[in-house]
C-alpha cells in the first residue's frame, strides 16, 4: 500500500501520531506487573476511605469552619501510619517505590471522598517531584531519608513546595512570563550560601511540613535566568509562617503564608541553580528552568486531573444514591429517563477525565520524567532487588557528585524538546479537562438533588466548594489552555506567538 | 395598567444601596460566619425598620405595599452586596404572599399588627422545596375546626428565628396538600441547630419535627398547590432578582480587580482572555437584569400568560449566575477562592438561590407540564 517513508510522512503530519496515541506507543514498554500494583493501590485507597476518610471528611470540614486556625496534625499522623508519605518515593531513595502513575488512581479514589484529605497526602508529592526532578540526588536522599525515618518513628516528616508569591501566581508557572512578572523573593549571594528575603503565599501544607522546596531568584528583574531552588527545614532561622488562608473549600489542607527574613540558606541546600546546571550542560539556563518546571507540572497536573475526576466521581455517586432512594410523585427518581441520561452524562465525564490523566501519565512514562522507571528493565530491577541493595550499595552513590551530574545530564541535557512539549501539553490538557469536568459533575449533582444537595451533611455542597480550587492551583485553567496551545498546537502554526500578545 | 418605568424604581434602588453601604459593606464575611459566628440581629432589626421585611405586604396590613418591581429592585441591590439579607426578605415575602393568595388577610393582620419586633413578625417557610414534588410532607389530622401536624420539614428557612411558620402538609391520600400556620414555640415542635448549608449562611434554616402540634389551616384545604402556583411567578422573579444582583456584584468585583492586578508585566484586563471573560460576565449581568425587568413588567401588567416566561427567565438567570460566579472567582485566581474577597460567597449563594422553589430539573419539566397541561409523571 504505502512505503515506509510514506507512512512516516503521513504520521508526522499534524496531529502527529506520536503525540496523539501515546498509550498505544507506550503499551509494549509498559511492565505488566504495573496493573497488579495499581490494583493494590486502588484497594488500599478504598480501605483508607472506608476506615479513615469517610468518617472524617465532613467532620473535619465542619471543625475547620468552627476553628479556622485548625491544622490537620492528627490526619497527617494517620496518613503517615498508612505509609502514604513514602509509598511513591522511589526505592533508591528509601521509599516503597510504587509505580508513579498509580498515585493518580489513588488520588481519584481518595478525592472521591474528600479532596482536602487527598491534598494533605498529595501535596507532599508535589514537593517530592520538585526535589527529585532537580536531579540533585544528594539532597533528595538527605530529605527522603528523614521522610522514611518519620514513617518508622511515627513522627511524620512531610514536604511542601513554595513558588506562588503575593504579586505573582500565574507568572511563576511559566518561564516566558516570569521575567515580566512581579517576583520579590530574592536570594542574595553571600559567602557559603544565600540570604533569602520574601514571602510565599497559598502554600499548601506549609504549616505542617518539615521541609519546604523553595524557589527564589538571585535577580528579581531576570528571574528566569537566576532561579535558585532550595530545601529549607521548618525552624530554620529567618523562616517563619504567617497566617493560613480562610479558603472556601479543601479546608482541612491549610494554605500557608511563608515568610523569609534574612534567612541564610547554605550552599549545600541548593537543589537547582545556574551554577549547578553548568556542571552538566552548556544549554541556556532559561531553557533548563523551563524544562525543570515542565518536569514538575507534567507529573503533578495529571494528578490534579485525578483529584478533579475523584470529585466528579464523588458527585456522581452521591447523585446516584439520591436518585436511587428518592421518590417524586410515587416514582423513584432513577426510573425517570431524564435522570438516567443525567447520570450517564456524569459517568461519561468521569470516564473521559480518567482517560485524560491516564494518557498524560502515559506521556510521562513513555517520553518524560517517569521513563527512567516505568520501563520493563528498570521497573523489574527496582521491584526485585532486595532493600539492602539500595540501602547499602546504591544509597552511598547518591552522595557522589558524579551521580548528580549523570542525573542532570539525563534529565536536562539529553531529552528532546518535542518530548518535553508532549508531556507538558498533555498534562495541561488533562488538568483543565479533568477539573472542568469535575465542576460540571458537582453542578449537575447539586441541581439534581435540590435542597438535599445544599446541606453540608449531604456531602455534595462540599464537593462544589472543593472542586473550584482545582481550576486555580497548579496553574489556572486559562494558563493551562495556553500551555496546551504552546506545546501541542503552536508547533503546527509557525506564525503563532504565545505569551506575547 | 401601570406603565413600567425604570426611573420609578430608582428610589428603591437607592434605598437598598445605601442600606447595603451602611449595614453590610465590610461585614459580609463576618455575617457569613453564622452559624459558627454570631447572627446579625442588628441587621435584621434594621431590615425591619427600613420596611424591607414587610415590603410585599399591603399597606392596609401594616406593610410597605411595594409591587413586584420594587421588591425585585430591593432584592437585586441588596444581593449585589450580600444575598443573605435578601434571602430573609424573600422568605418573608413568600410567607406573606401565601397568606394573601389564600385570602387570609385577617390572619395576616393579626400576625403583623401584633408584631412588636422584627422577630415577632417573621414567618418561616421552606423556600427550597416545591411541596408538589416532595413525597414526604407532614401529615395534618383534622380535629373538628382545628388540625394537628405530625412529621418533618427540612430546611425551614428562618425557623430558628421566627415564632411561626407556614408548613405544607397533607391531610388526605394523594398528592394534594394544604398550608398551615404553626406556632414554632409550641412544645411539640422540635428544631435542629441551624443547618450548615452551602451558602446564604445569614439566612439560616433548621430542620423541624412536629409531633401532633396544633396548626391552623390557611385558606382552603387541599388548595396548597394552587396557592403555590399562583405566587410562583412573583417569587421566581424575586429569585431571579437576587441572582441578577449576585451577578452584578461578581462583575463589578472582577472588573475592579482586573484593573489593579498585574500579571506578565501588565494589568490583567489587558490580556485578551481575561477581557473576554469579563465581557462574558458583563453580558450575563446585563441579560439577567433585563430578564428581571421584563419579568416584572409582565407581572405588573398582569399579562395572562406570563408565568412560563417568568419561570424561564428565573431558570436562565440562575444558570447565568452559577456560570458567572465560577468565572468571577477565576479572574481573581487564588484570591477569589479566599473569604477575604466576595466572589467565593457569591459562588455559593448563587447555587442556593437557584434552588429556591425546588430543584432545577423539576422547574424545567414544570414549564412543559404547564404548556401542555400534562401530568408531571407523563413528561
Amino acid at each position: 500500500m504505502l512505503t515506509n517513508s510514506e507512512v512516516a510522512s503521513m504520521l508526522s503530519r499534524f496531529p502527529k501520531f506520536e503525540d496523539s496515541y501515546i498509550g498505544l506507543s507506550y503499551a509494549p514498554r509498559m511492565p505488566g506487573h504495573m496493573v497488579k500494583e495499581t490494583q493494590e493501590v486502588i484497594a488500599i485507597a478504598r480501605k483508607f476511605n472506608e476506615e479513615v476518610a469517610n468518617p472524617l471528611a465532613l467532620k473535619l470540614d465542619r471543625i475547620t469552619h468552627e476553628d479556622p486556625d485548625y491544622l490537620p496534625w492528627d490526619l497527617v499522623e494517620e496518613a503517615n501510619r498508612w505509609g502514604f508519605y513514602t509509598m511513591w518515593i522511589p526505592k533508591i531513595f528509601g521509599g516503597q517505590g510504587y509505580n508513579l502513575p498509580s498515585i493518580s488512581c489513588f488520588s481519584e479514589e481518595v478525592a472521591s471522598v474528600c479532596a482536602g484529605i487527598m491534598n494533605v497526602i498529595g501535596v507532599h508529592y508535589l514537593a517530592v517531584t520538585g526535589l527529585i526532578s532537580s536531579g540533585n540526588t544528594r539532597l533528595a536522599k538527605k530529605v527522603m531519608k528523614e521522610v522514611v525515618e518519620g514513617e518508622r518513628s511515627g513522627k511524620p516528616c512531610t514536604l511542601a513546595l513554595a513558588t506562588t508569591e503575593p504579586g505573582a501566581g500565574t507568572d511563576v508557572e511559566e518561564v516566558d512570563l516570569v521575567d515580566k512578572g512581579k517576583v520579590t523573593c530574592q536570594a542574595r549571594r553571600v559567602k557559603g550560601g544565600y540570604i533569602v528575603n520574601g514571602t510565599k503565599v497559598f502554600i499548601s501544607m506549609g504549616h505542617v511540613s518539615s521541609w519546604t522546596v523553595l524557589y527564589a531568584y538571585e535577580d528579581t528583574k531576570h528571574p528566569s535566568e537566576t532561579t535558585i531552588g532550595f530545601v529549607v527545614k521548618t525552624g530554620t532561622k529567618g523562616f517563619s509562617f504567617g497566617s493560613h488562608e480562610n479558603k472556601m473549600g479543601q479546608r482541612v489542607c491549610p494554605a500557608s503564608v511563608l515568610i523569609f527574613e534574612d534567612c541564610f540558606m547554605p550552599e549545600e541546600d541548593v537543589i537547582f541553580s545556574p551554577a549547578l546546571a553548568k556542571k552538566f550542560t552548556n544549554k541556556p539556563f532559561r531553557d533548563l528552568a523551563q524544562r525543570y518546571l515542565d518536569y514538575v507540572v507534567s507529573a503533578t497536573r495529571p494528578g490534579v486531573c485525578a483529584f478533579g475526576i475523584g470529585i466528579a466521581r464523588g458527585a456522581f455517586e452521591a447523585a446516584l444514591r439520591y436518585a436511587s432512594t428518592t421518590c417524586v410523585n410515587d416514582r423513584l427518581l432513577i426510573n425517570n429517563e431524564w435522570v438516567q441520561c443525567h447520570l450517564a452524562e456524569m459517568y461519561k465525564n468521569v470516564v473521559l477525565g480518567r482517560l485524560a490523566y491516564t494518557e498524560a501519565n502515559n506521556a510521562n512514562s513513555h517520553r518524560g520524567l517517569y521513563r527512567f522507571m516505568q520501563n520493563k528493565p528498570a521497573y523489574y530491577y527496582l521491584k526485585t532487588m532486595p532493600r539492602f541493595w539500595f540501602d547499602k550499595v546504591i544509597s552511598p552513590m547518591l552522595n557522589w557528585e558524579i551521580s548528580a551530574r549523570v542525573m542532570g545530564k539525563l534529565l536536562f541535557d539529553i531529552p528532546k524538546p518535542e518530548d518535553q512539549y508532549c508531556c507538558s501539553g498533555w498534562a495541561s490538557v488533562a488538568k483543565f479537562a479533568g477539573t472542568d469536568l469535575g465542576v460540571k459533575n458537582c453542578q449537575m449533582a447539586i441541581e439534581l438533588m435540590g435542597q438535599r444537595g445544599l446541606r453540608q451533611d449531604a456531602g455534595v455542597e462540599k464537593m462544589l466548594r472543593d472542586i473550584k480550587l482545582l481550576q486555580i492551583y497548579e496553574g489556572t485553567n486559562q494558563l493551562n489552555r495556553l500551555n496546551a496551545f504552546k506545546c501541542l498546537i503552536a508547533p503546527a502554526a509557525p506564525q503563532a506567538k504565545v505569551f506575547d500578545e | 395598567m401601570p406603565e413600567f418605568n425604570p426611573n420609578d424604581l430608582k428610589p428603591f434602588a437607592d434605598l437598598a444601596q445605601s442600606f447595603a453601604a451602611k449595614e453590610l459593606a465590610g461585614k459580609v464575611a463576618e455575617h457569613d460566619r453564622y452559624p459558627f459566628g454570631e447572627f446579625y440581629e442588628d441587621v435584621l432589626k434594621k431590615i425591619h425598620e427600613v420596611g424591607f421585611l414587610n415590603a410585599a405586604l399591603p399597606a392596609e396590613l401594616g406593610g410597605a405595599g411595594f409591587g413586584i418591581s420594587a421588591l425585585c429592585e430591593i432584592l437585586m441591590n441588596l444581593s449585589e452586596a450580600d444575598a443573605s439579607p435578601a434571602g430573609i426578605i424573600f422568605t418573608q415575602a413568600f410567607s406573606q404572599k401565601i397568606l394573601l393568595v389564600a385570602e387570609a388577610q385577617e390572619l395576616a393582620r393579626d400576625i403583623f399588627s401584633k408584631a412588636a419586633s422584627a422577630k415577632d413578625g417573621l414567618i418561616a417557610f421552606p423556600v427550597y422545596a416545591n411541596p408538589a414534588s416532595t413525597d414526604v410532607l407532614p401529615v395534618a389530622q383534622s380535629n373538628g375546626g382545628d388540625y394537628t401536624l405530625t412529621g418533618r420539614i427540612e430546611l425551614l428557612v428562618l425557623g430558628n428565628l421566627a415564632r411561626q411558620a407556614i408548613i405544607p402538609a397533607r391531610s388526605g391520600i394523594g398528592p394534594s396538600y394544604s398550608f398551615f400556620l404553626v406556632n414554632l414555640d409550641d412544645q411539640n415542635v422540635e428544631k435542629s441547630e441551624p443547618v450548615f448549608t452551602l451558602g446564604l449562611h445569614a439566612c439560616p434554616a433548621v430542620d423541624v419535627t412536629f409531633s401532633g402540634v396544633r396548626a391552623r389551616l390557611i385558606g382552603k384545604e387541599n388548595a396548597g398547590h394552587h396557592y403555590f402556583e399562583k405566587i410562583s411567578p412573583e417569587m421566581n422573579a424575586s429569585a431571579a432578582a437576587m441572582n441578577a444582583g449576585i451577578l452584578r456584584g461578581v462583575y463589578n468585583e472582577a472588573l475592579a480587580y482586573s484593573q489593579k492586578r498585574e500579571q506578565g508585566g501588565r494589568l490583567i484586563i489587558q490580556w485578551s482572555e481575561v477581557a473576554m471573560m469579563l465581557a462574558g460576565l458583563s453580558v450575563k449581568a446585563d441579560v439577567a437584569a433585563m430578564c428581571v425587568h421584563q419579568s416584572c413588567l409582565e407581572l405588573e401588567q398582569k399579562k395572562g400568560s406570563c408565568e412560563p416566561h417568568v419561570s424561564a427567565a428565573a431558570l436562565h438567570v440562575a444558570e447565568l449566575a452559577c456560570d458567572a460566579t465560577n468565572d468571577g472567582i477565576q479572574i481573581l485566581g487564588g484570591y477569589g477562592y479566599m473569604k477575604d474577597y466576595g466572589q467565593e460567597k457569591r459562588y455559593r449563594d448563587a447555587r442556593m438561590v437557584q434552588a429556591l422553589l425546588g430543584p432545577v430539573p423539576f422547574k424545567k419539566l414544570d414549564i412543559i407540564r404547564q404548556a401542555t397541561n400534562t401530568n408531571p409523571n407523563n413528561v
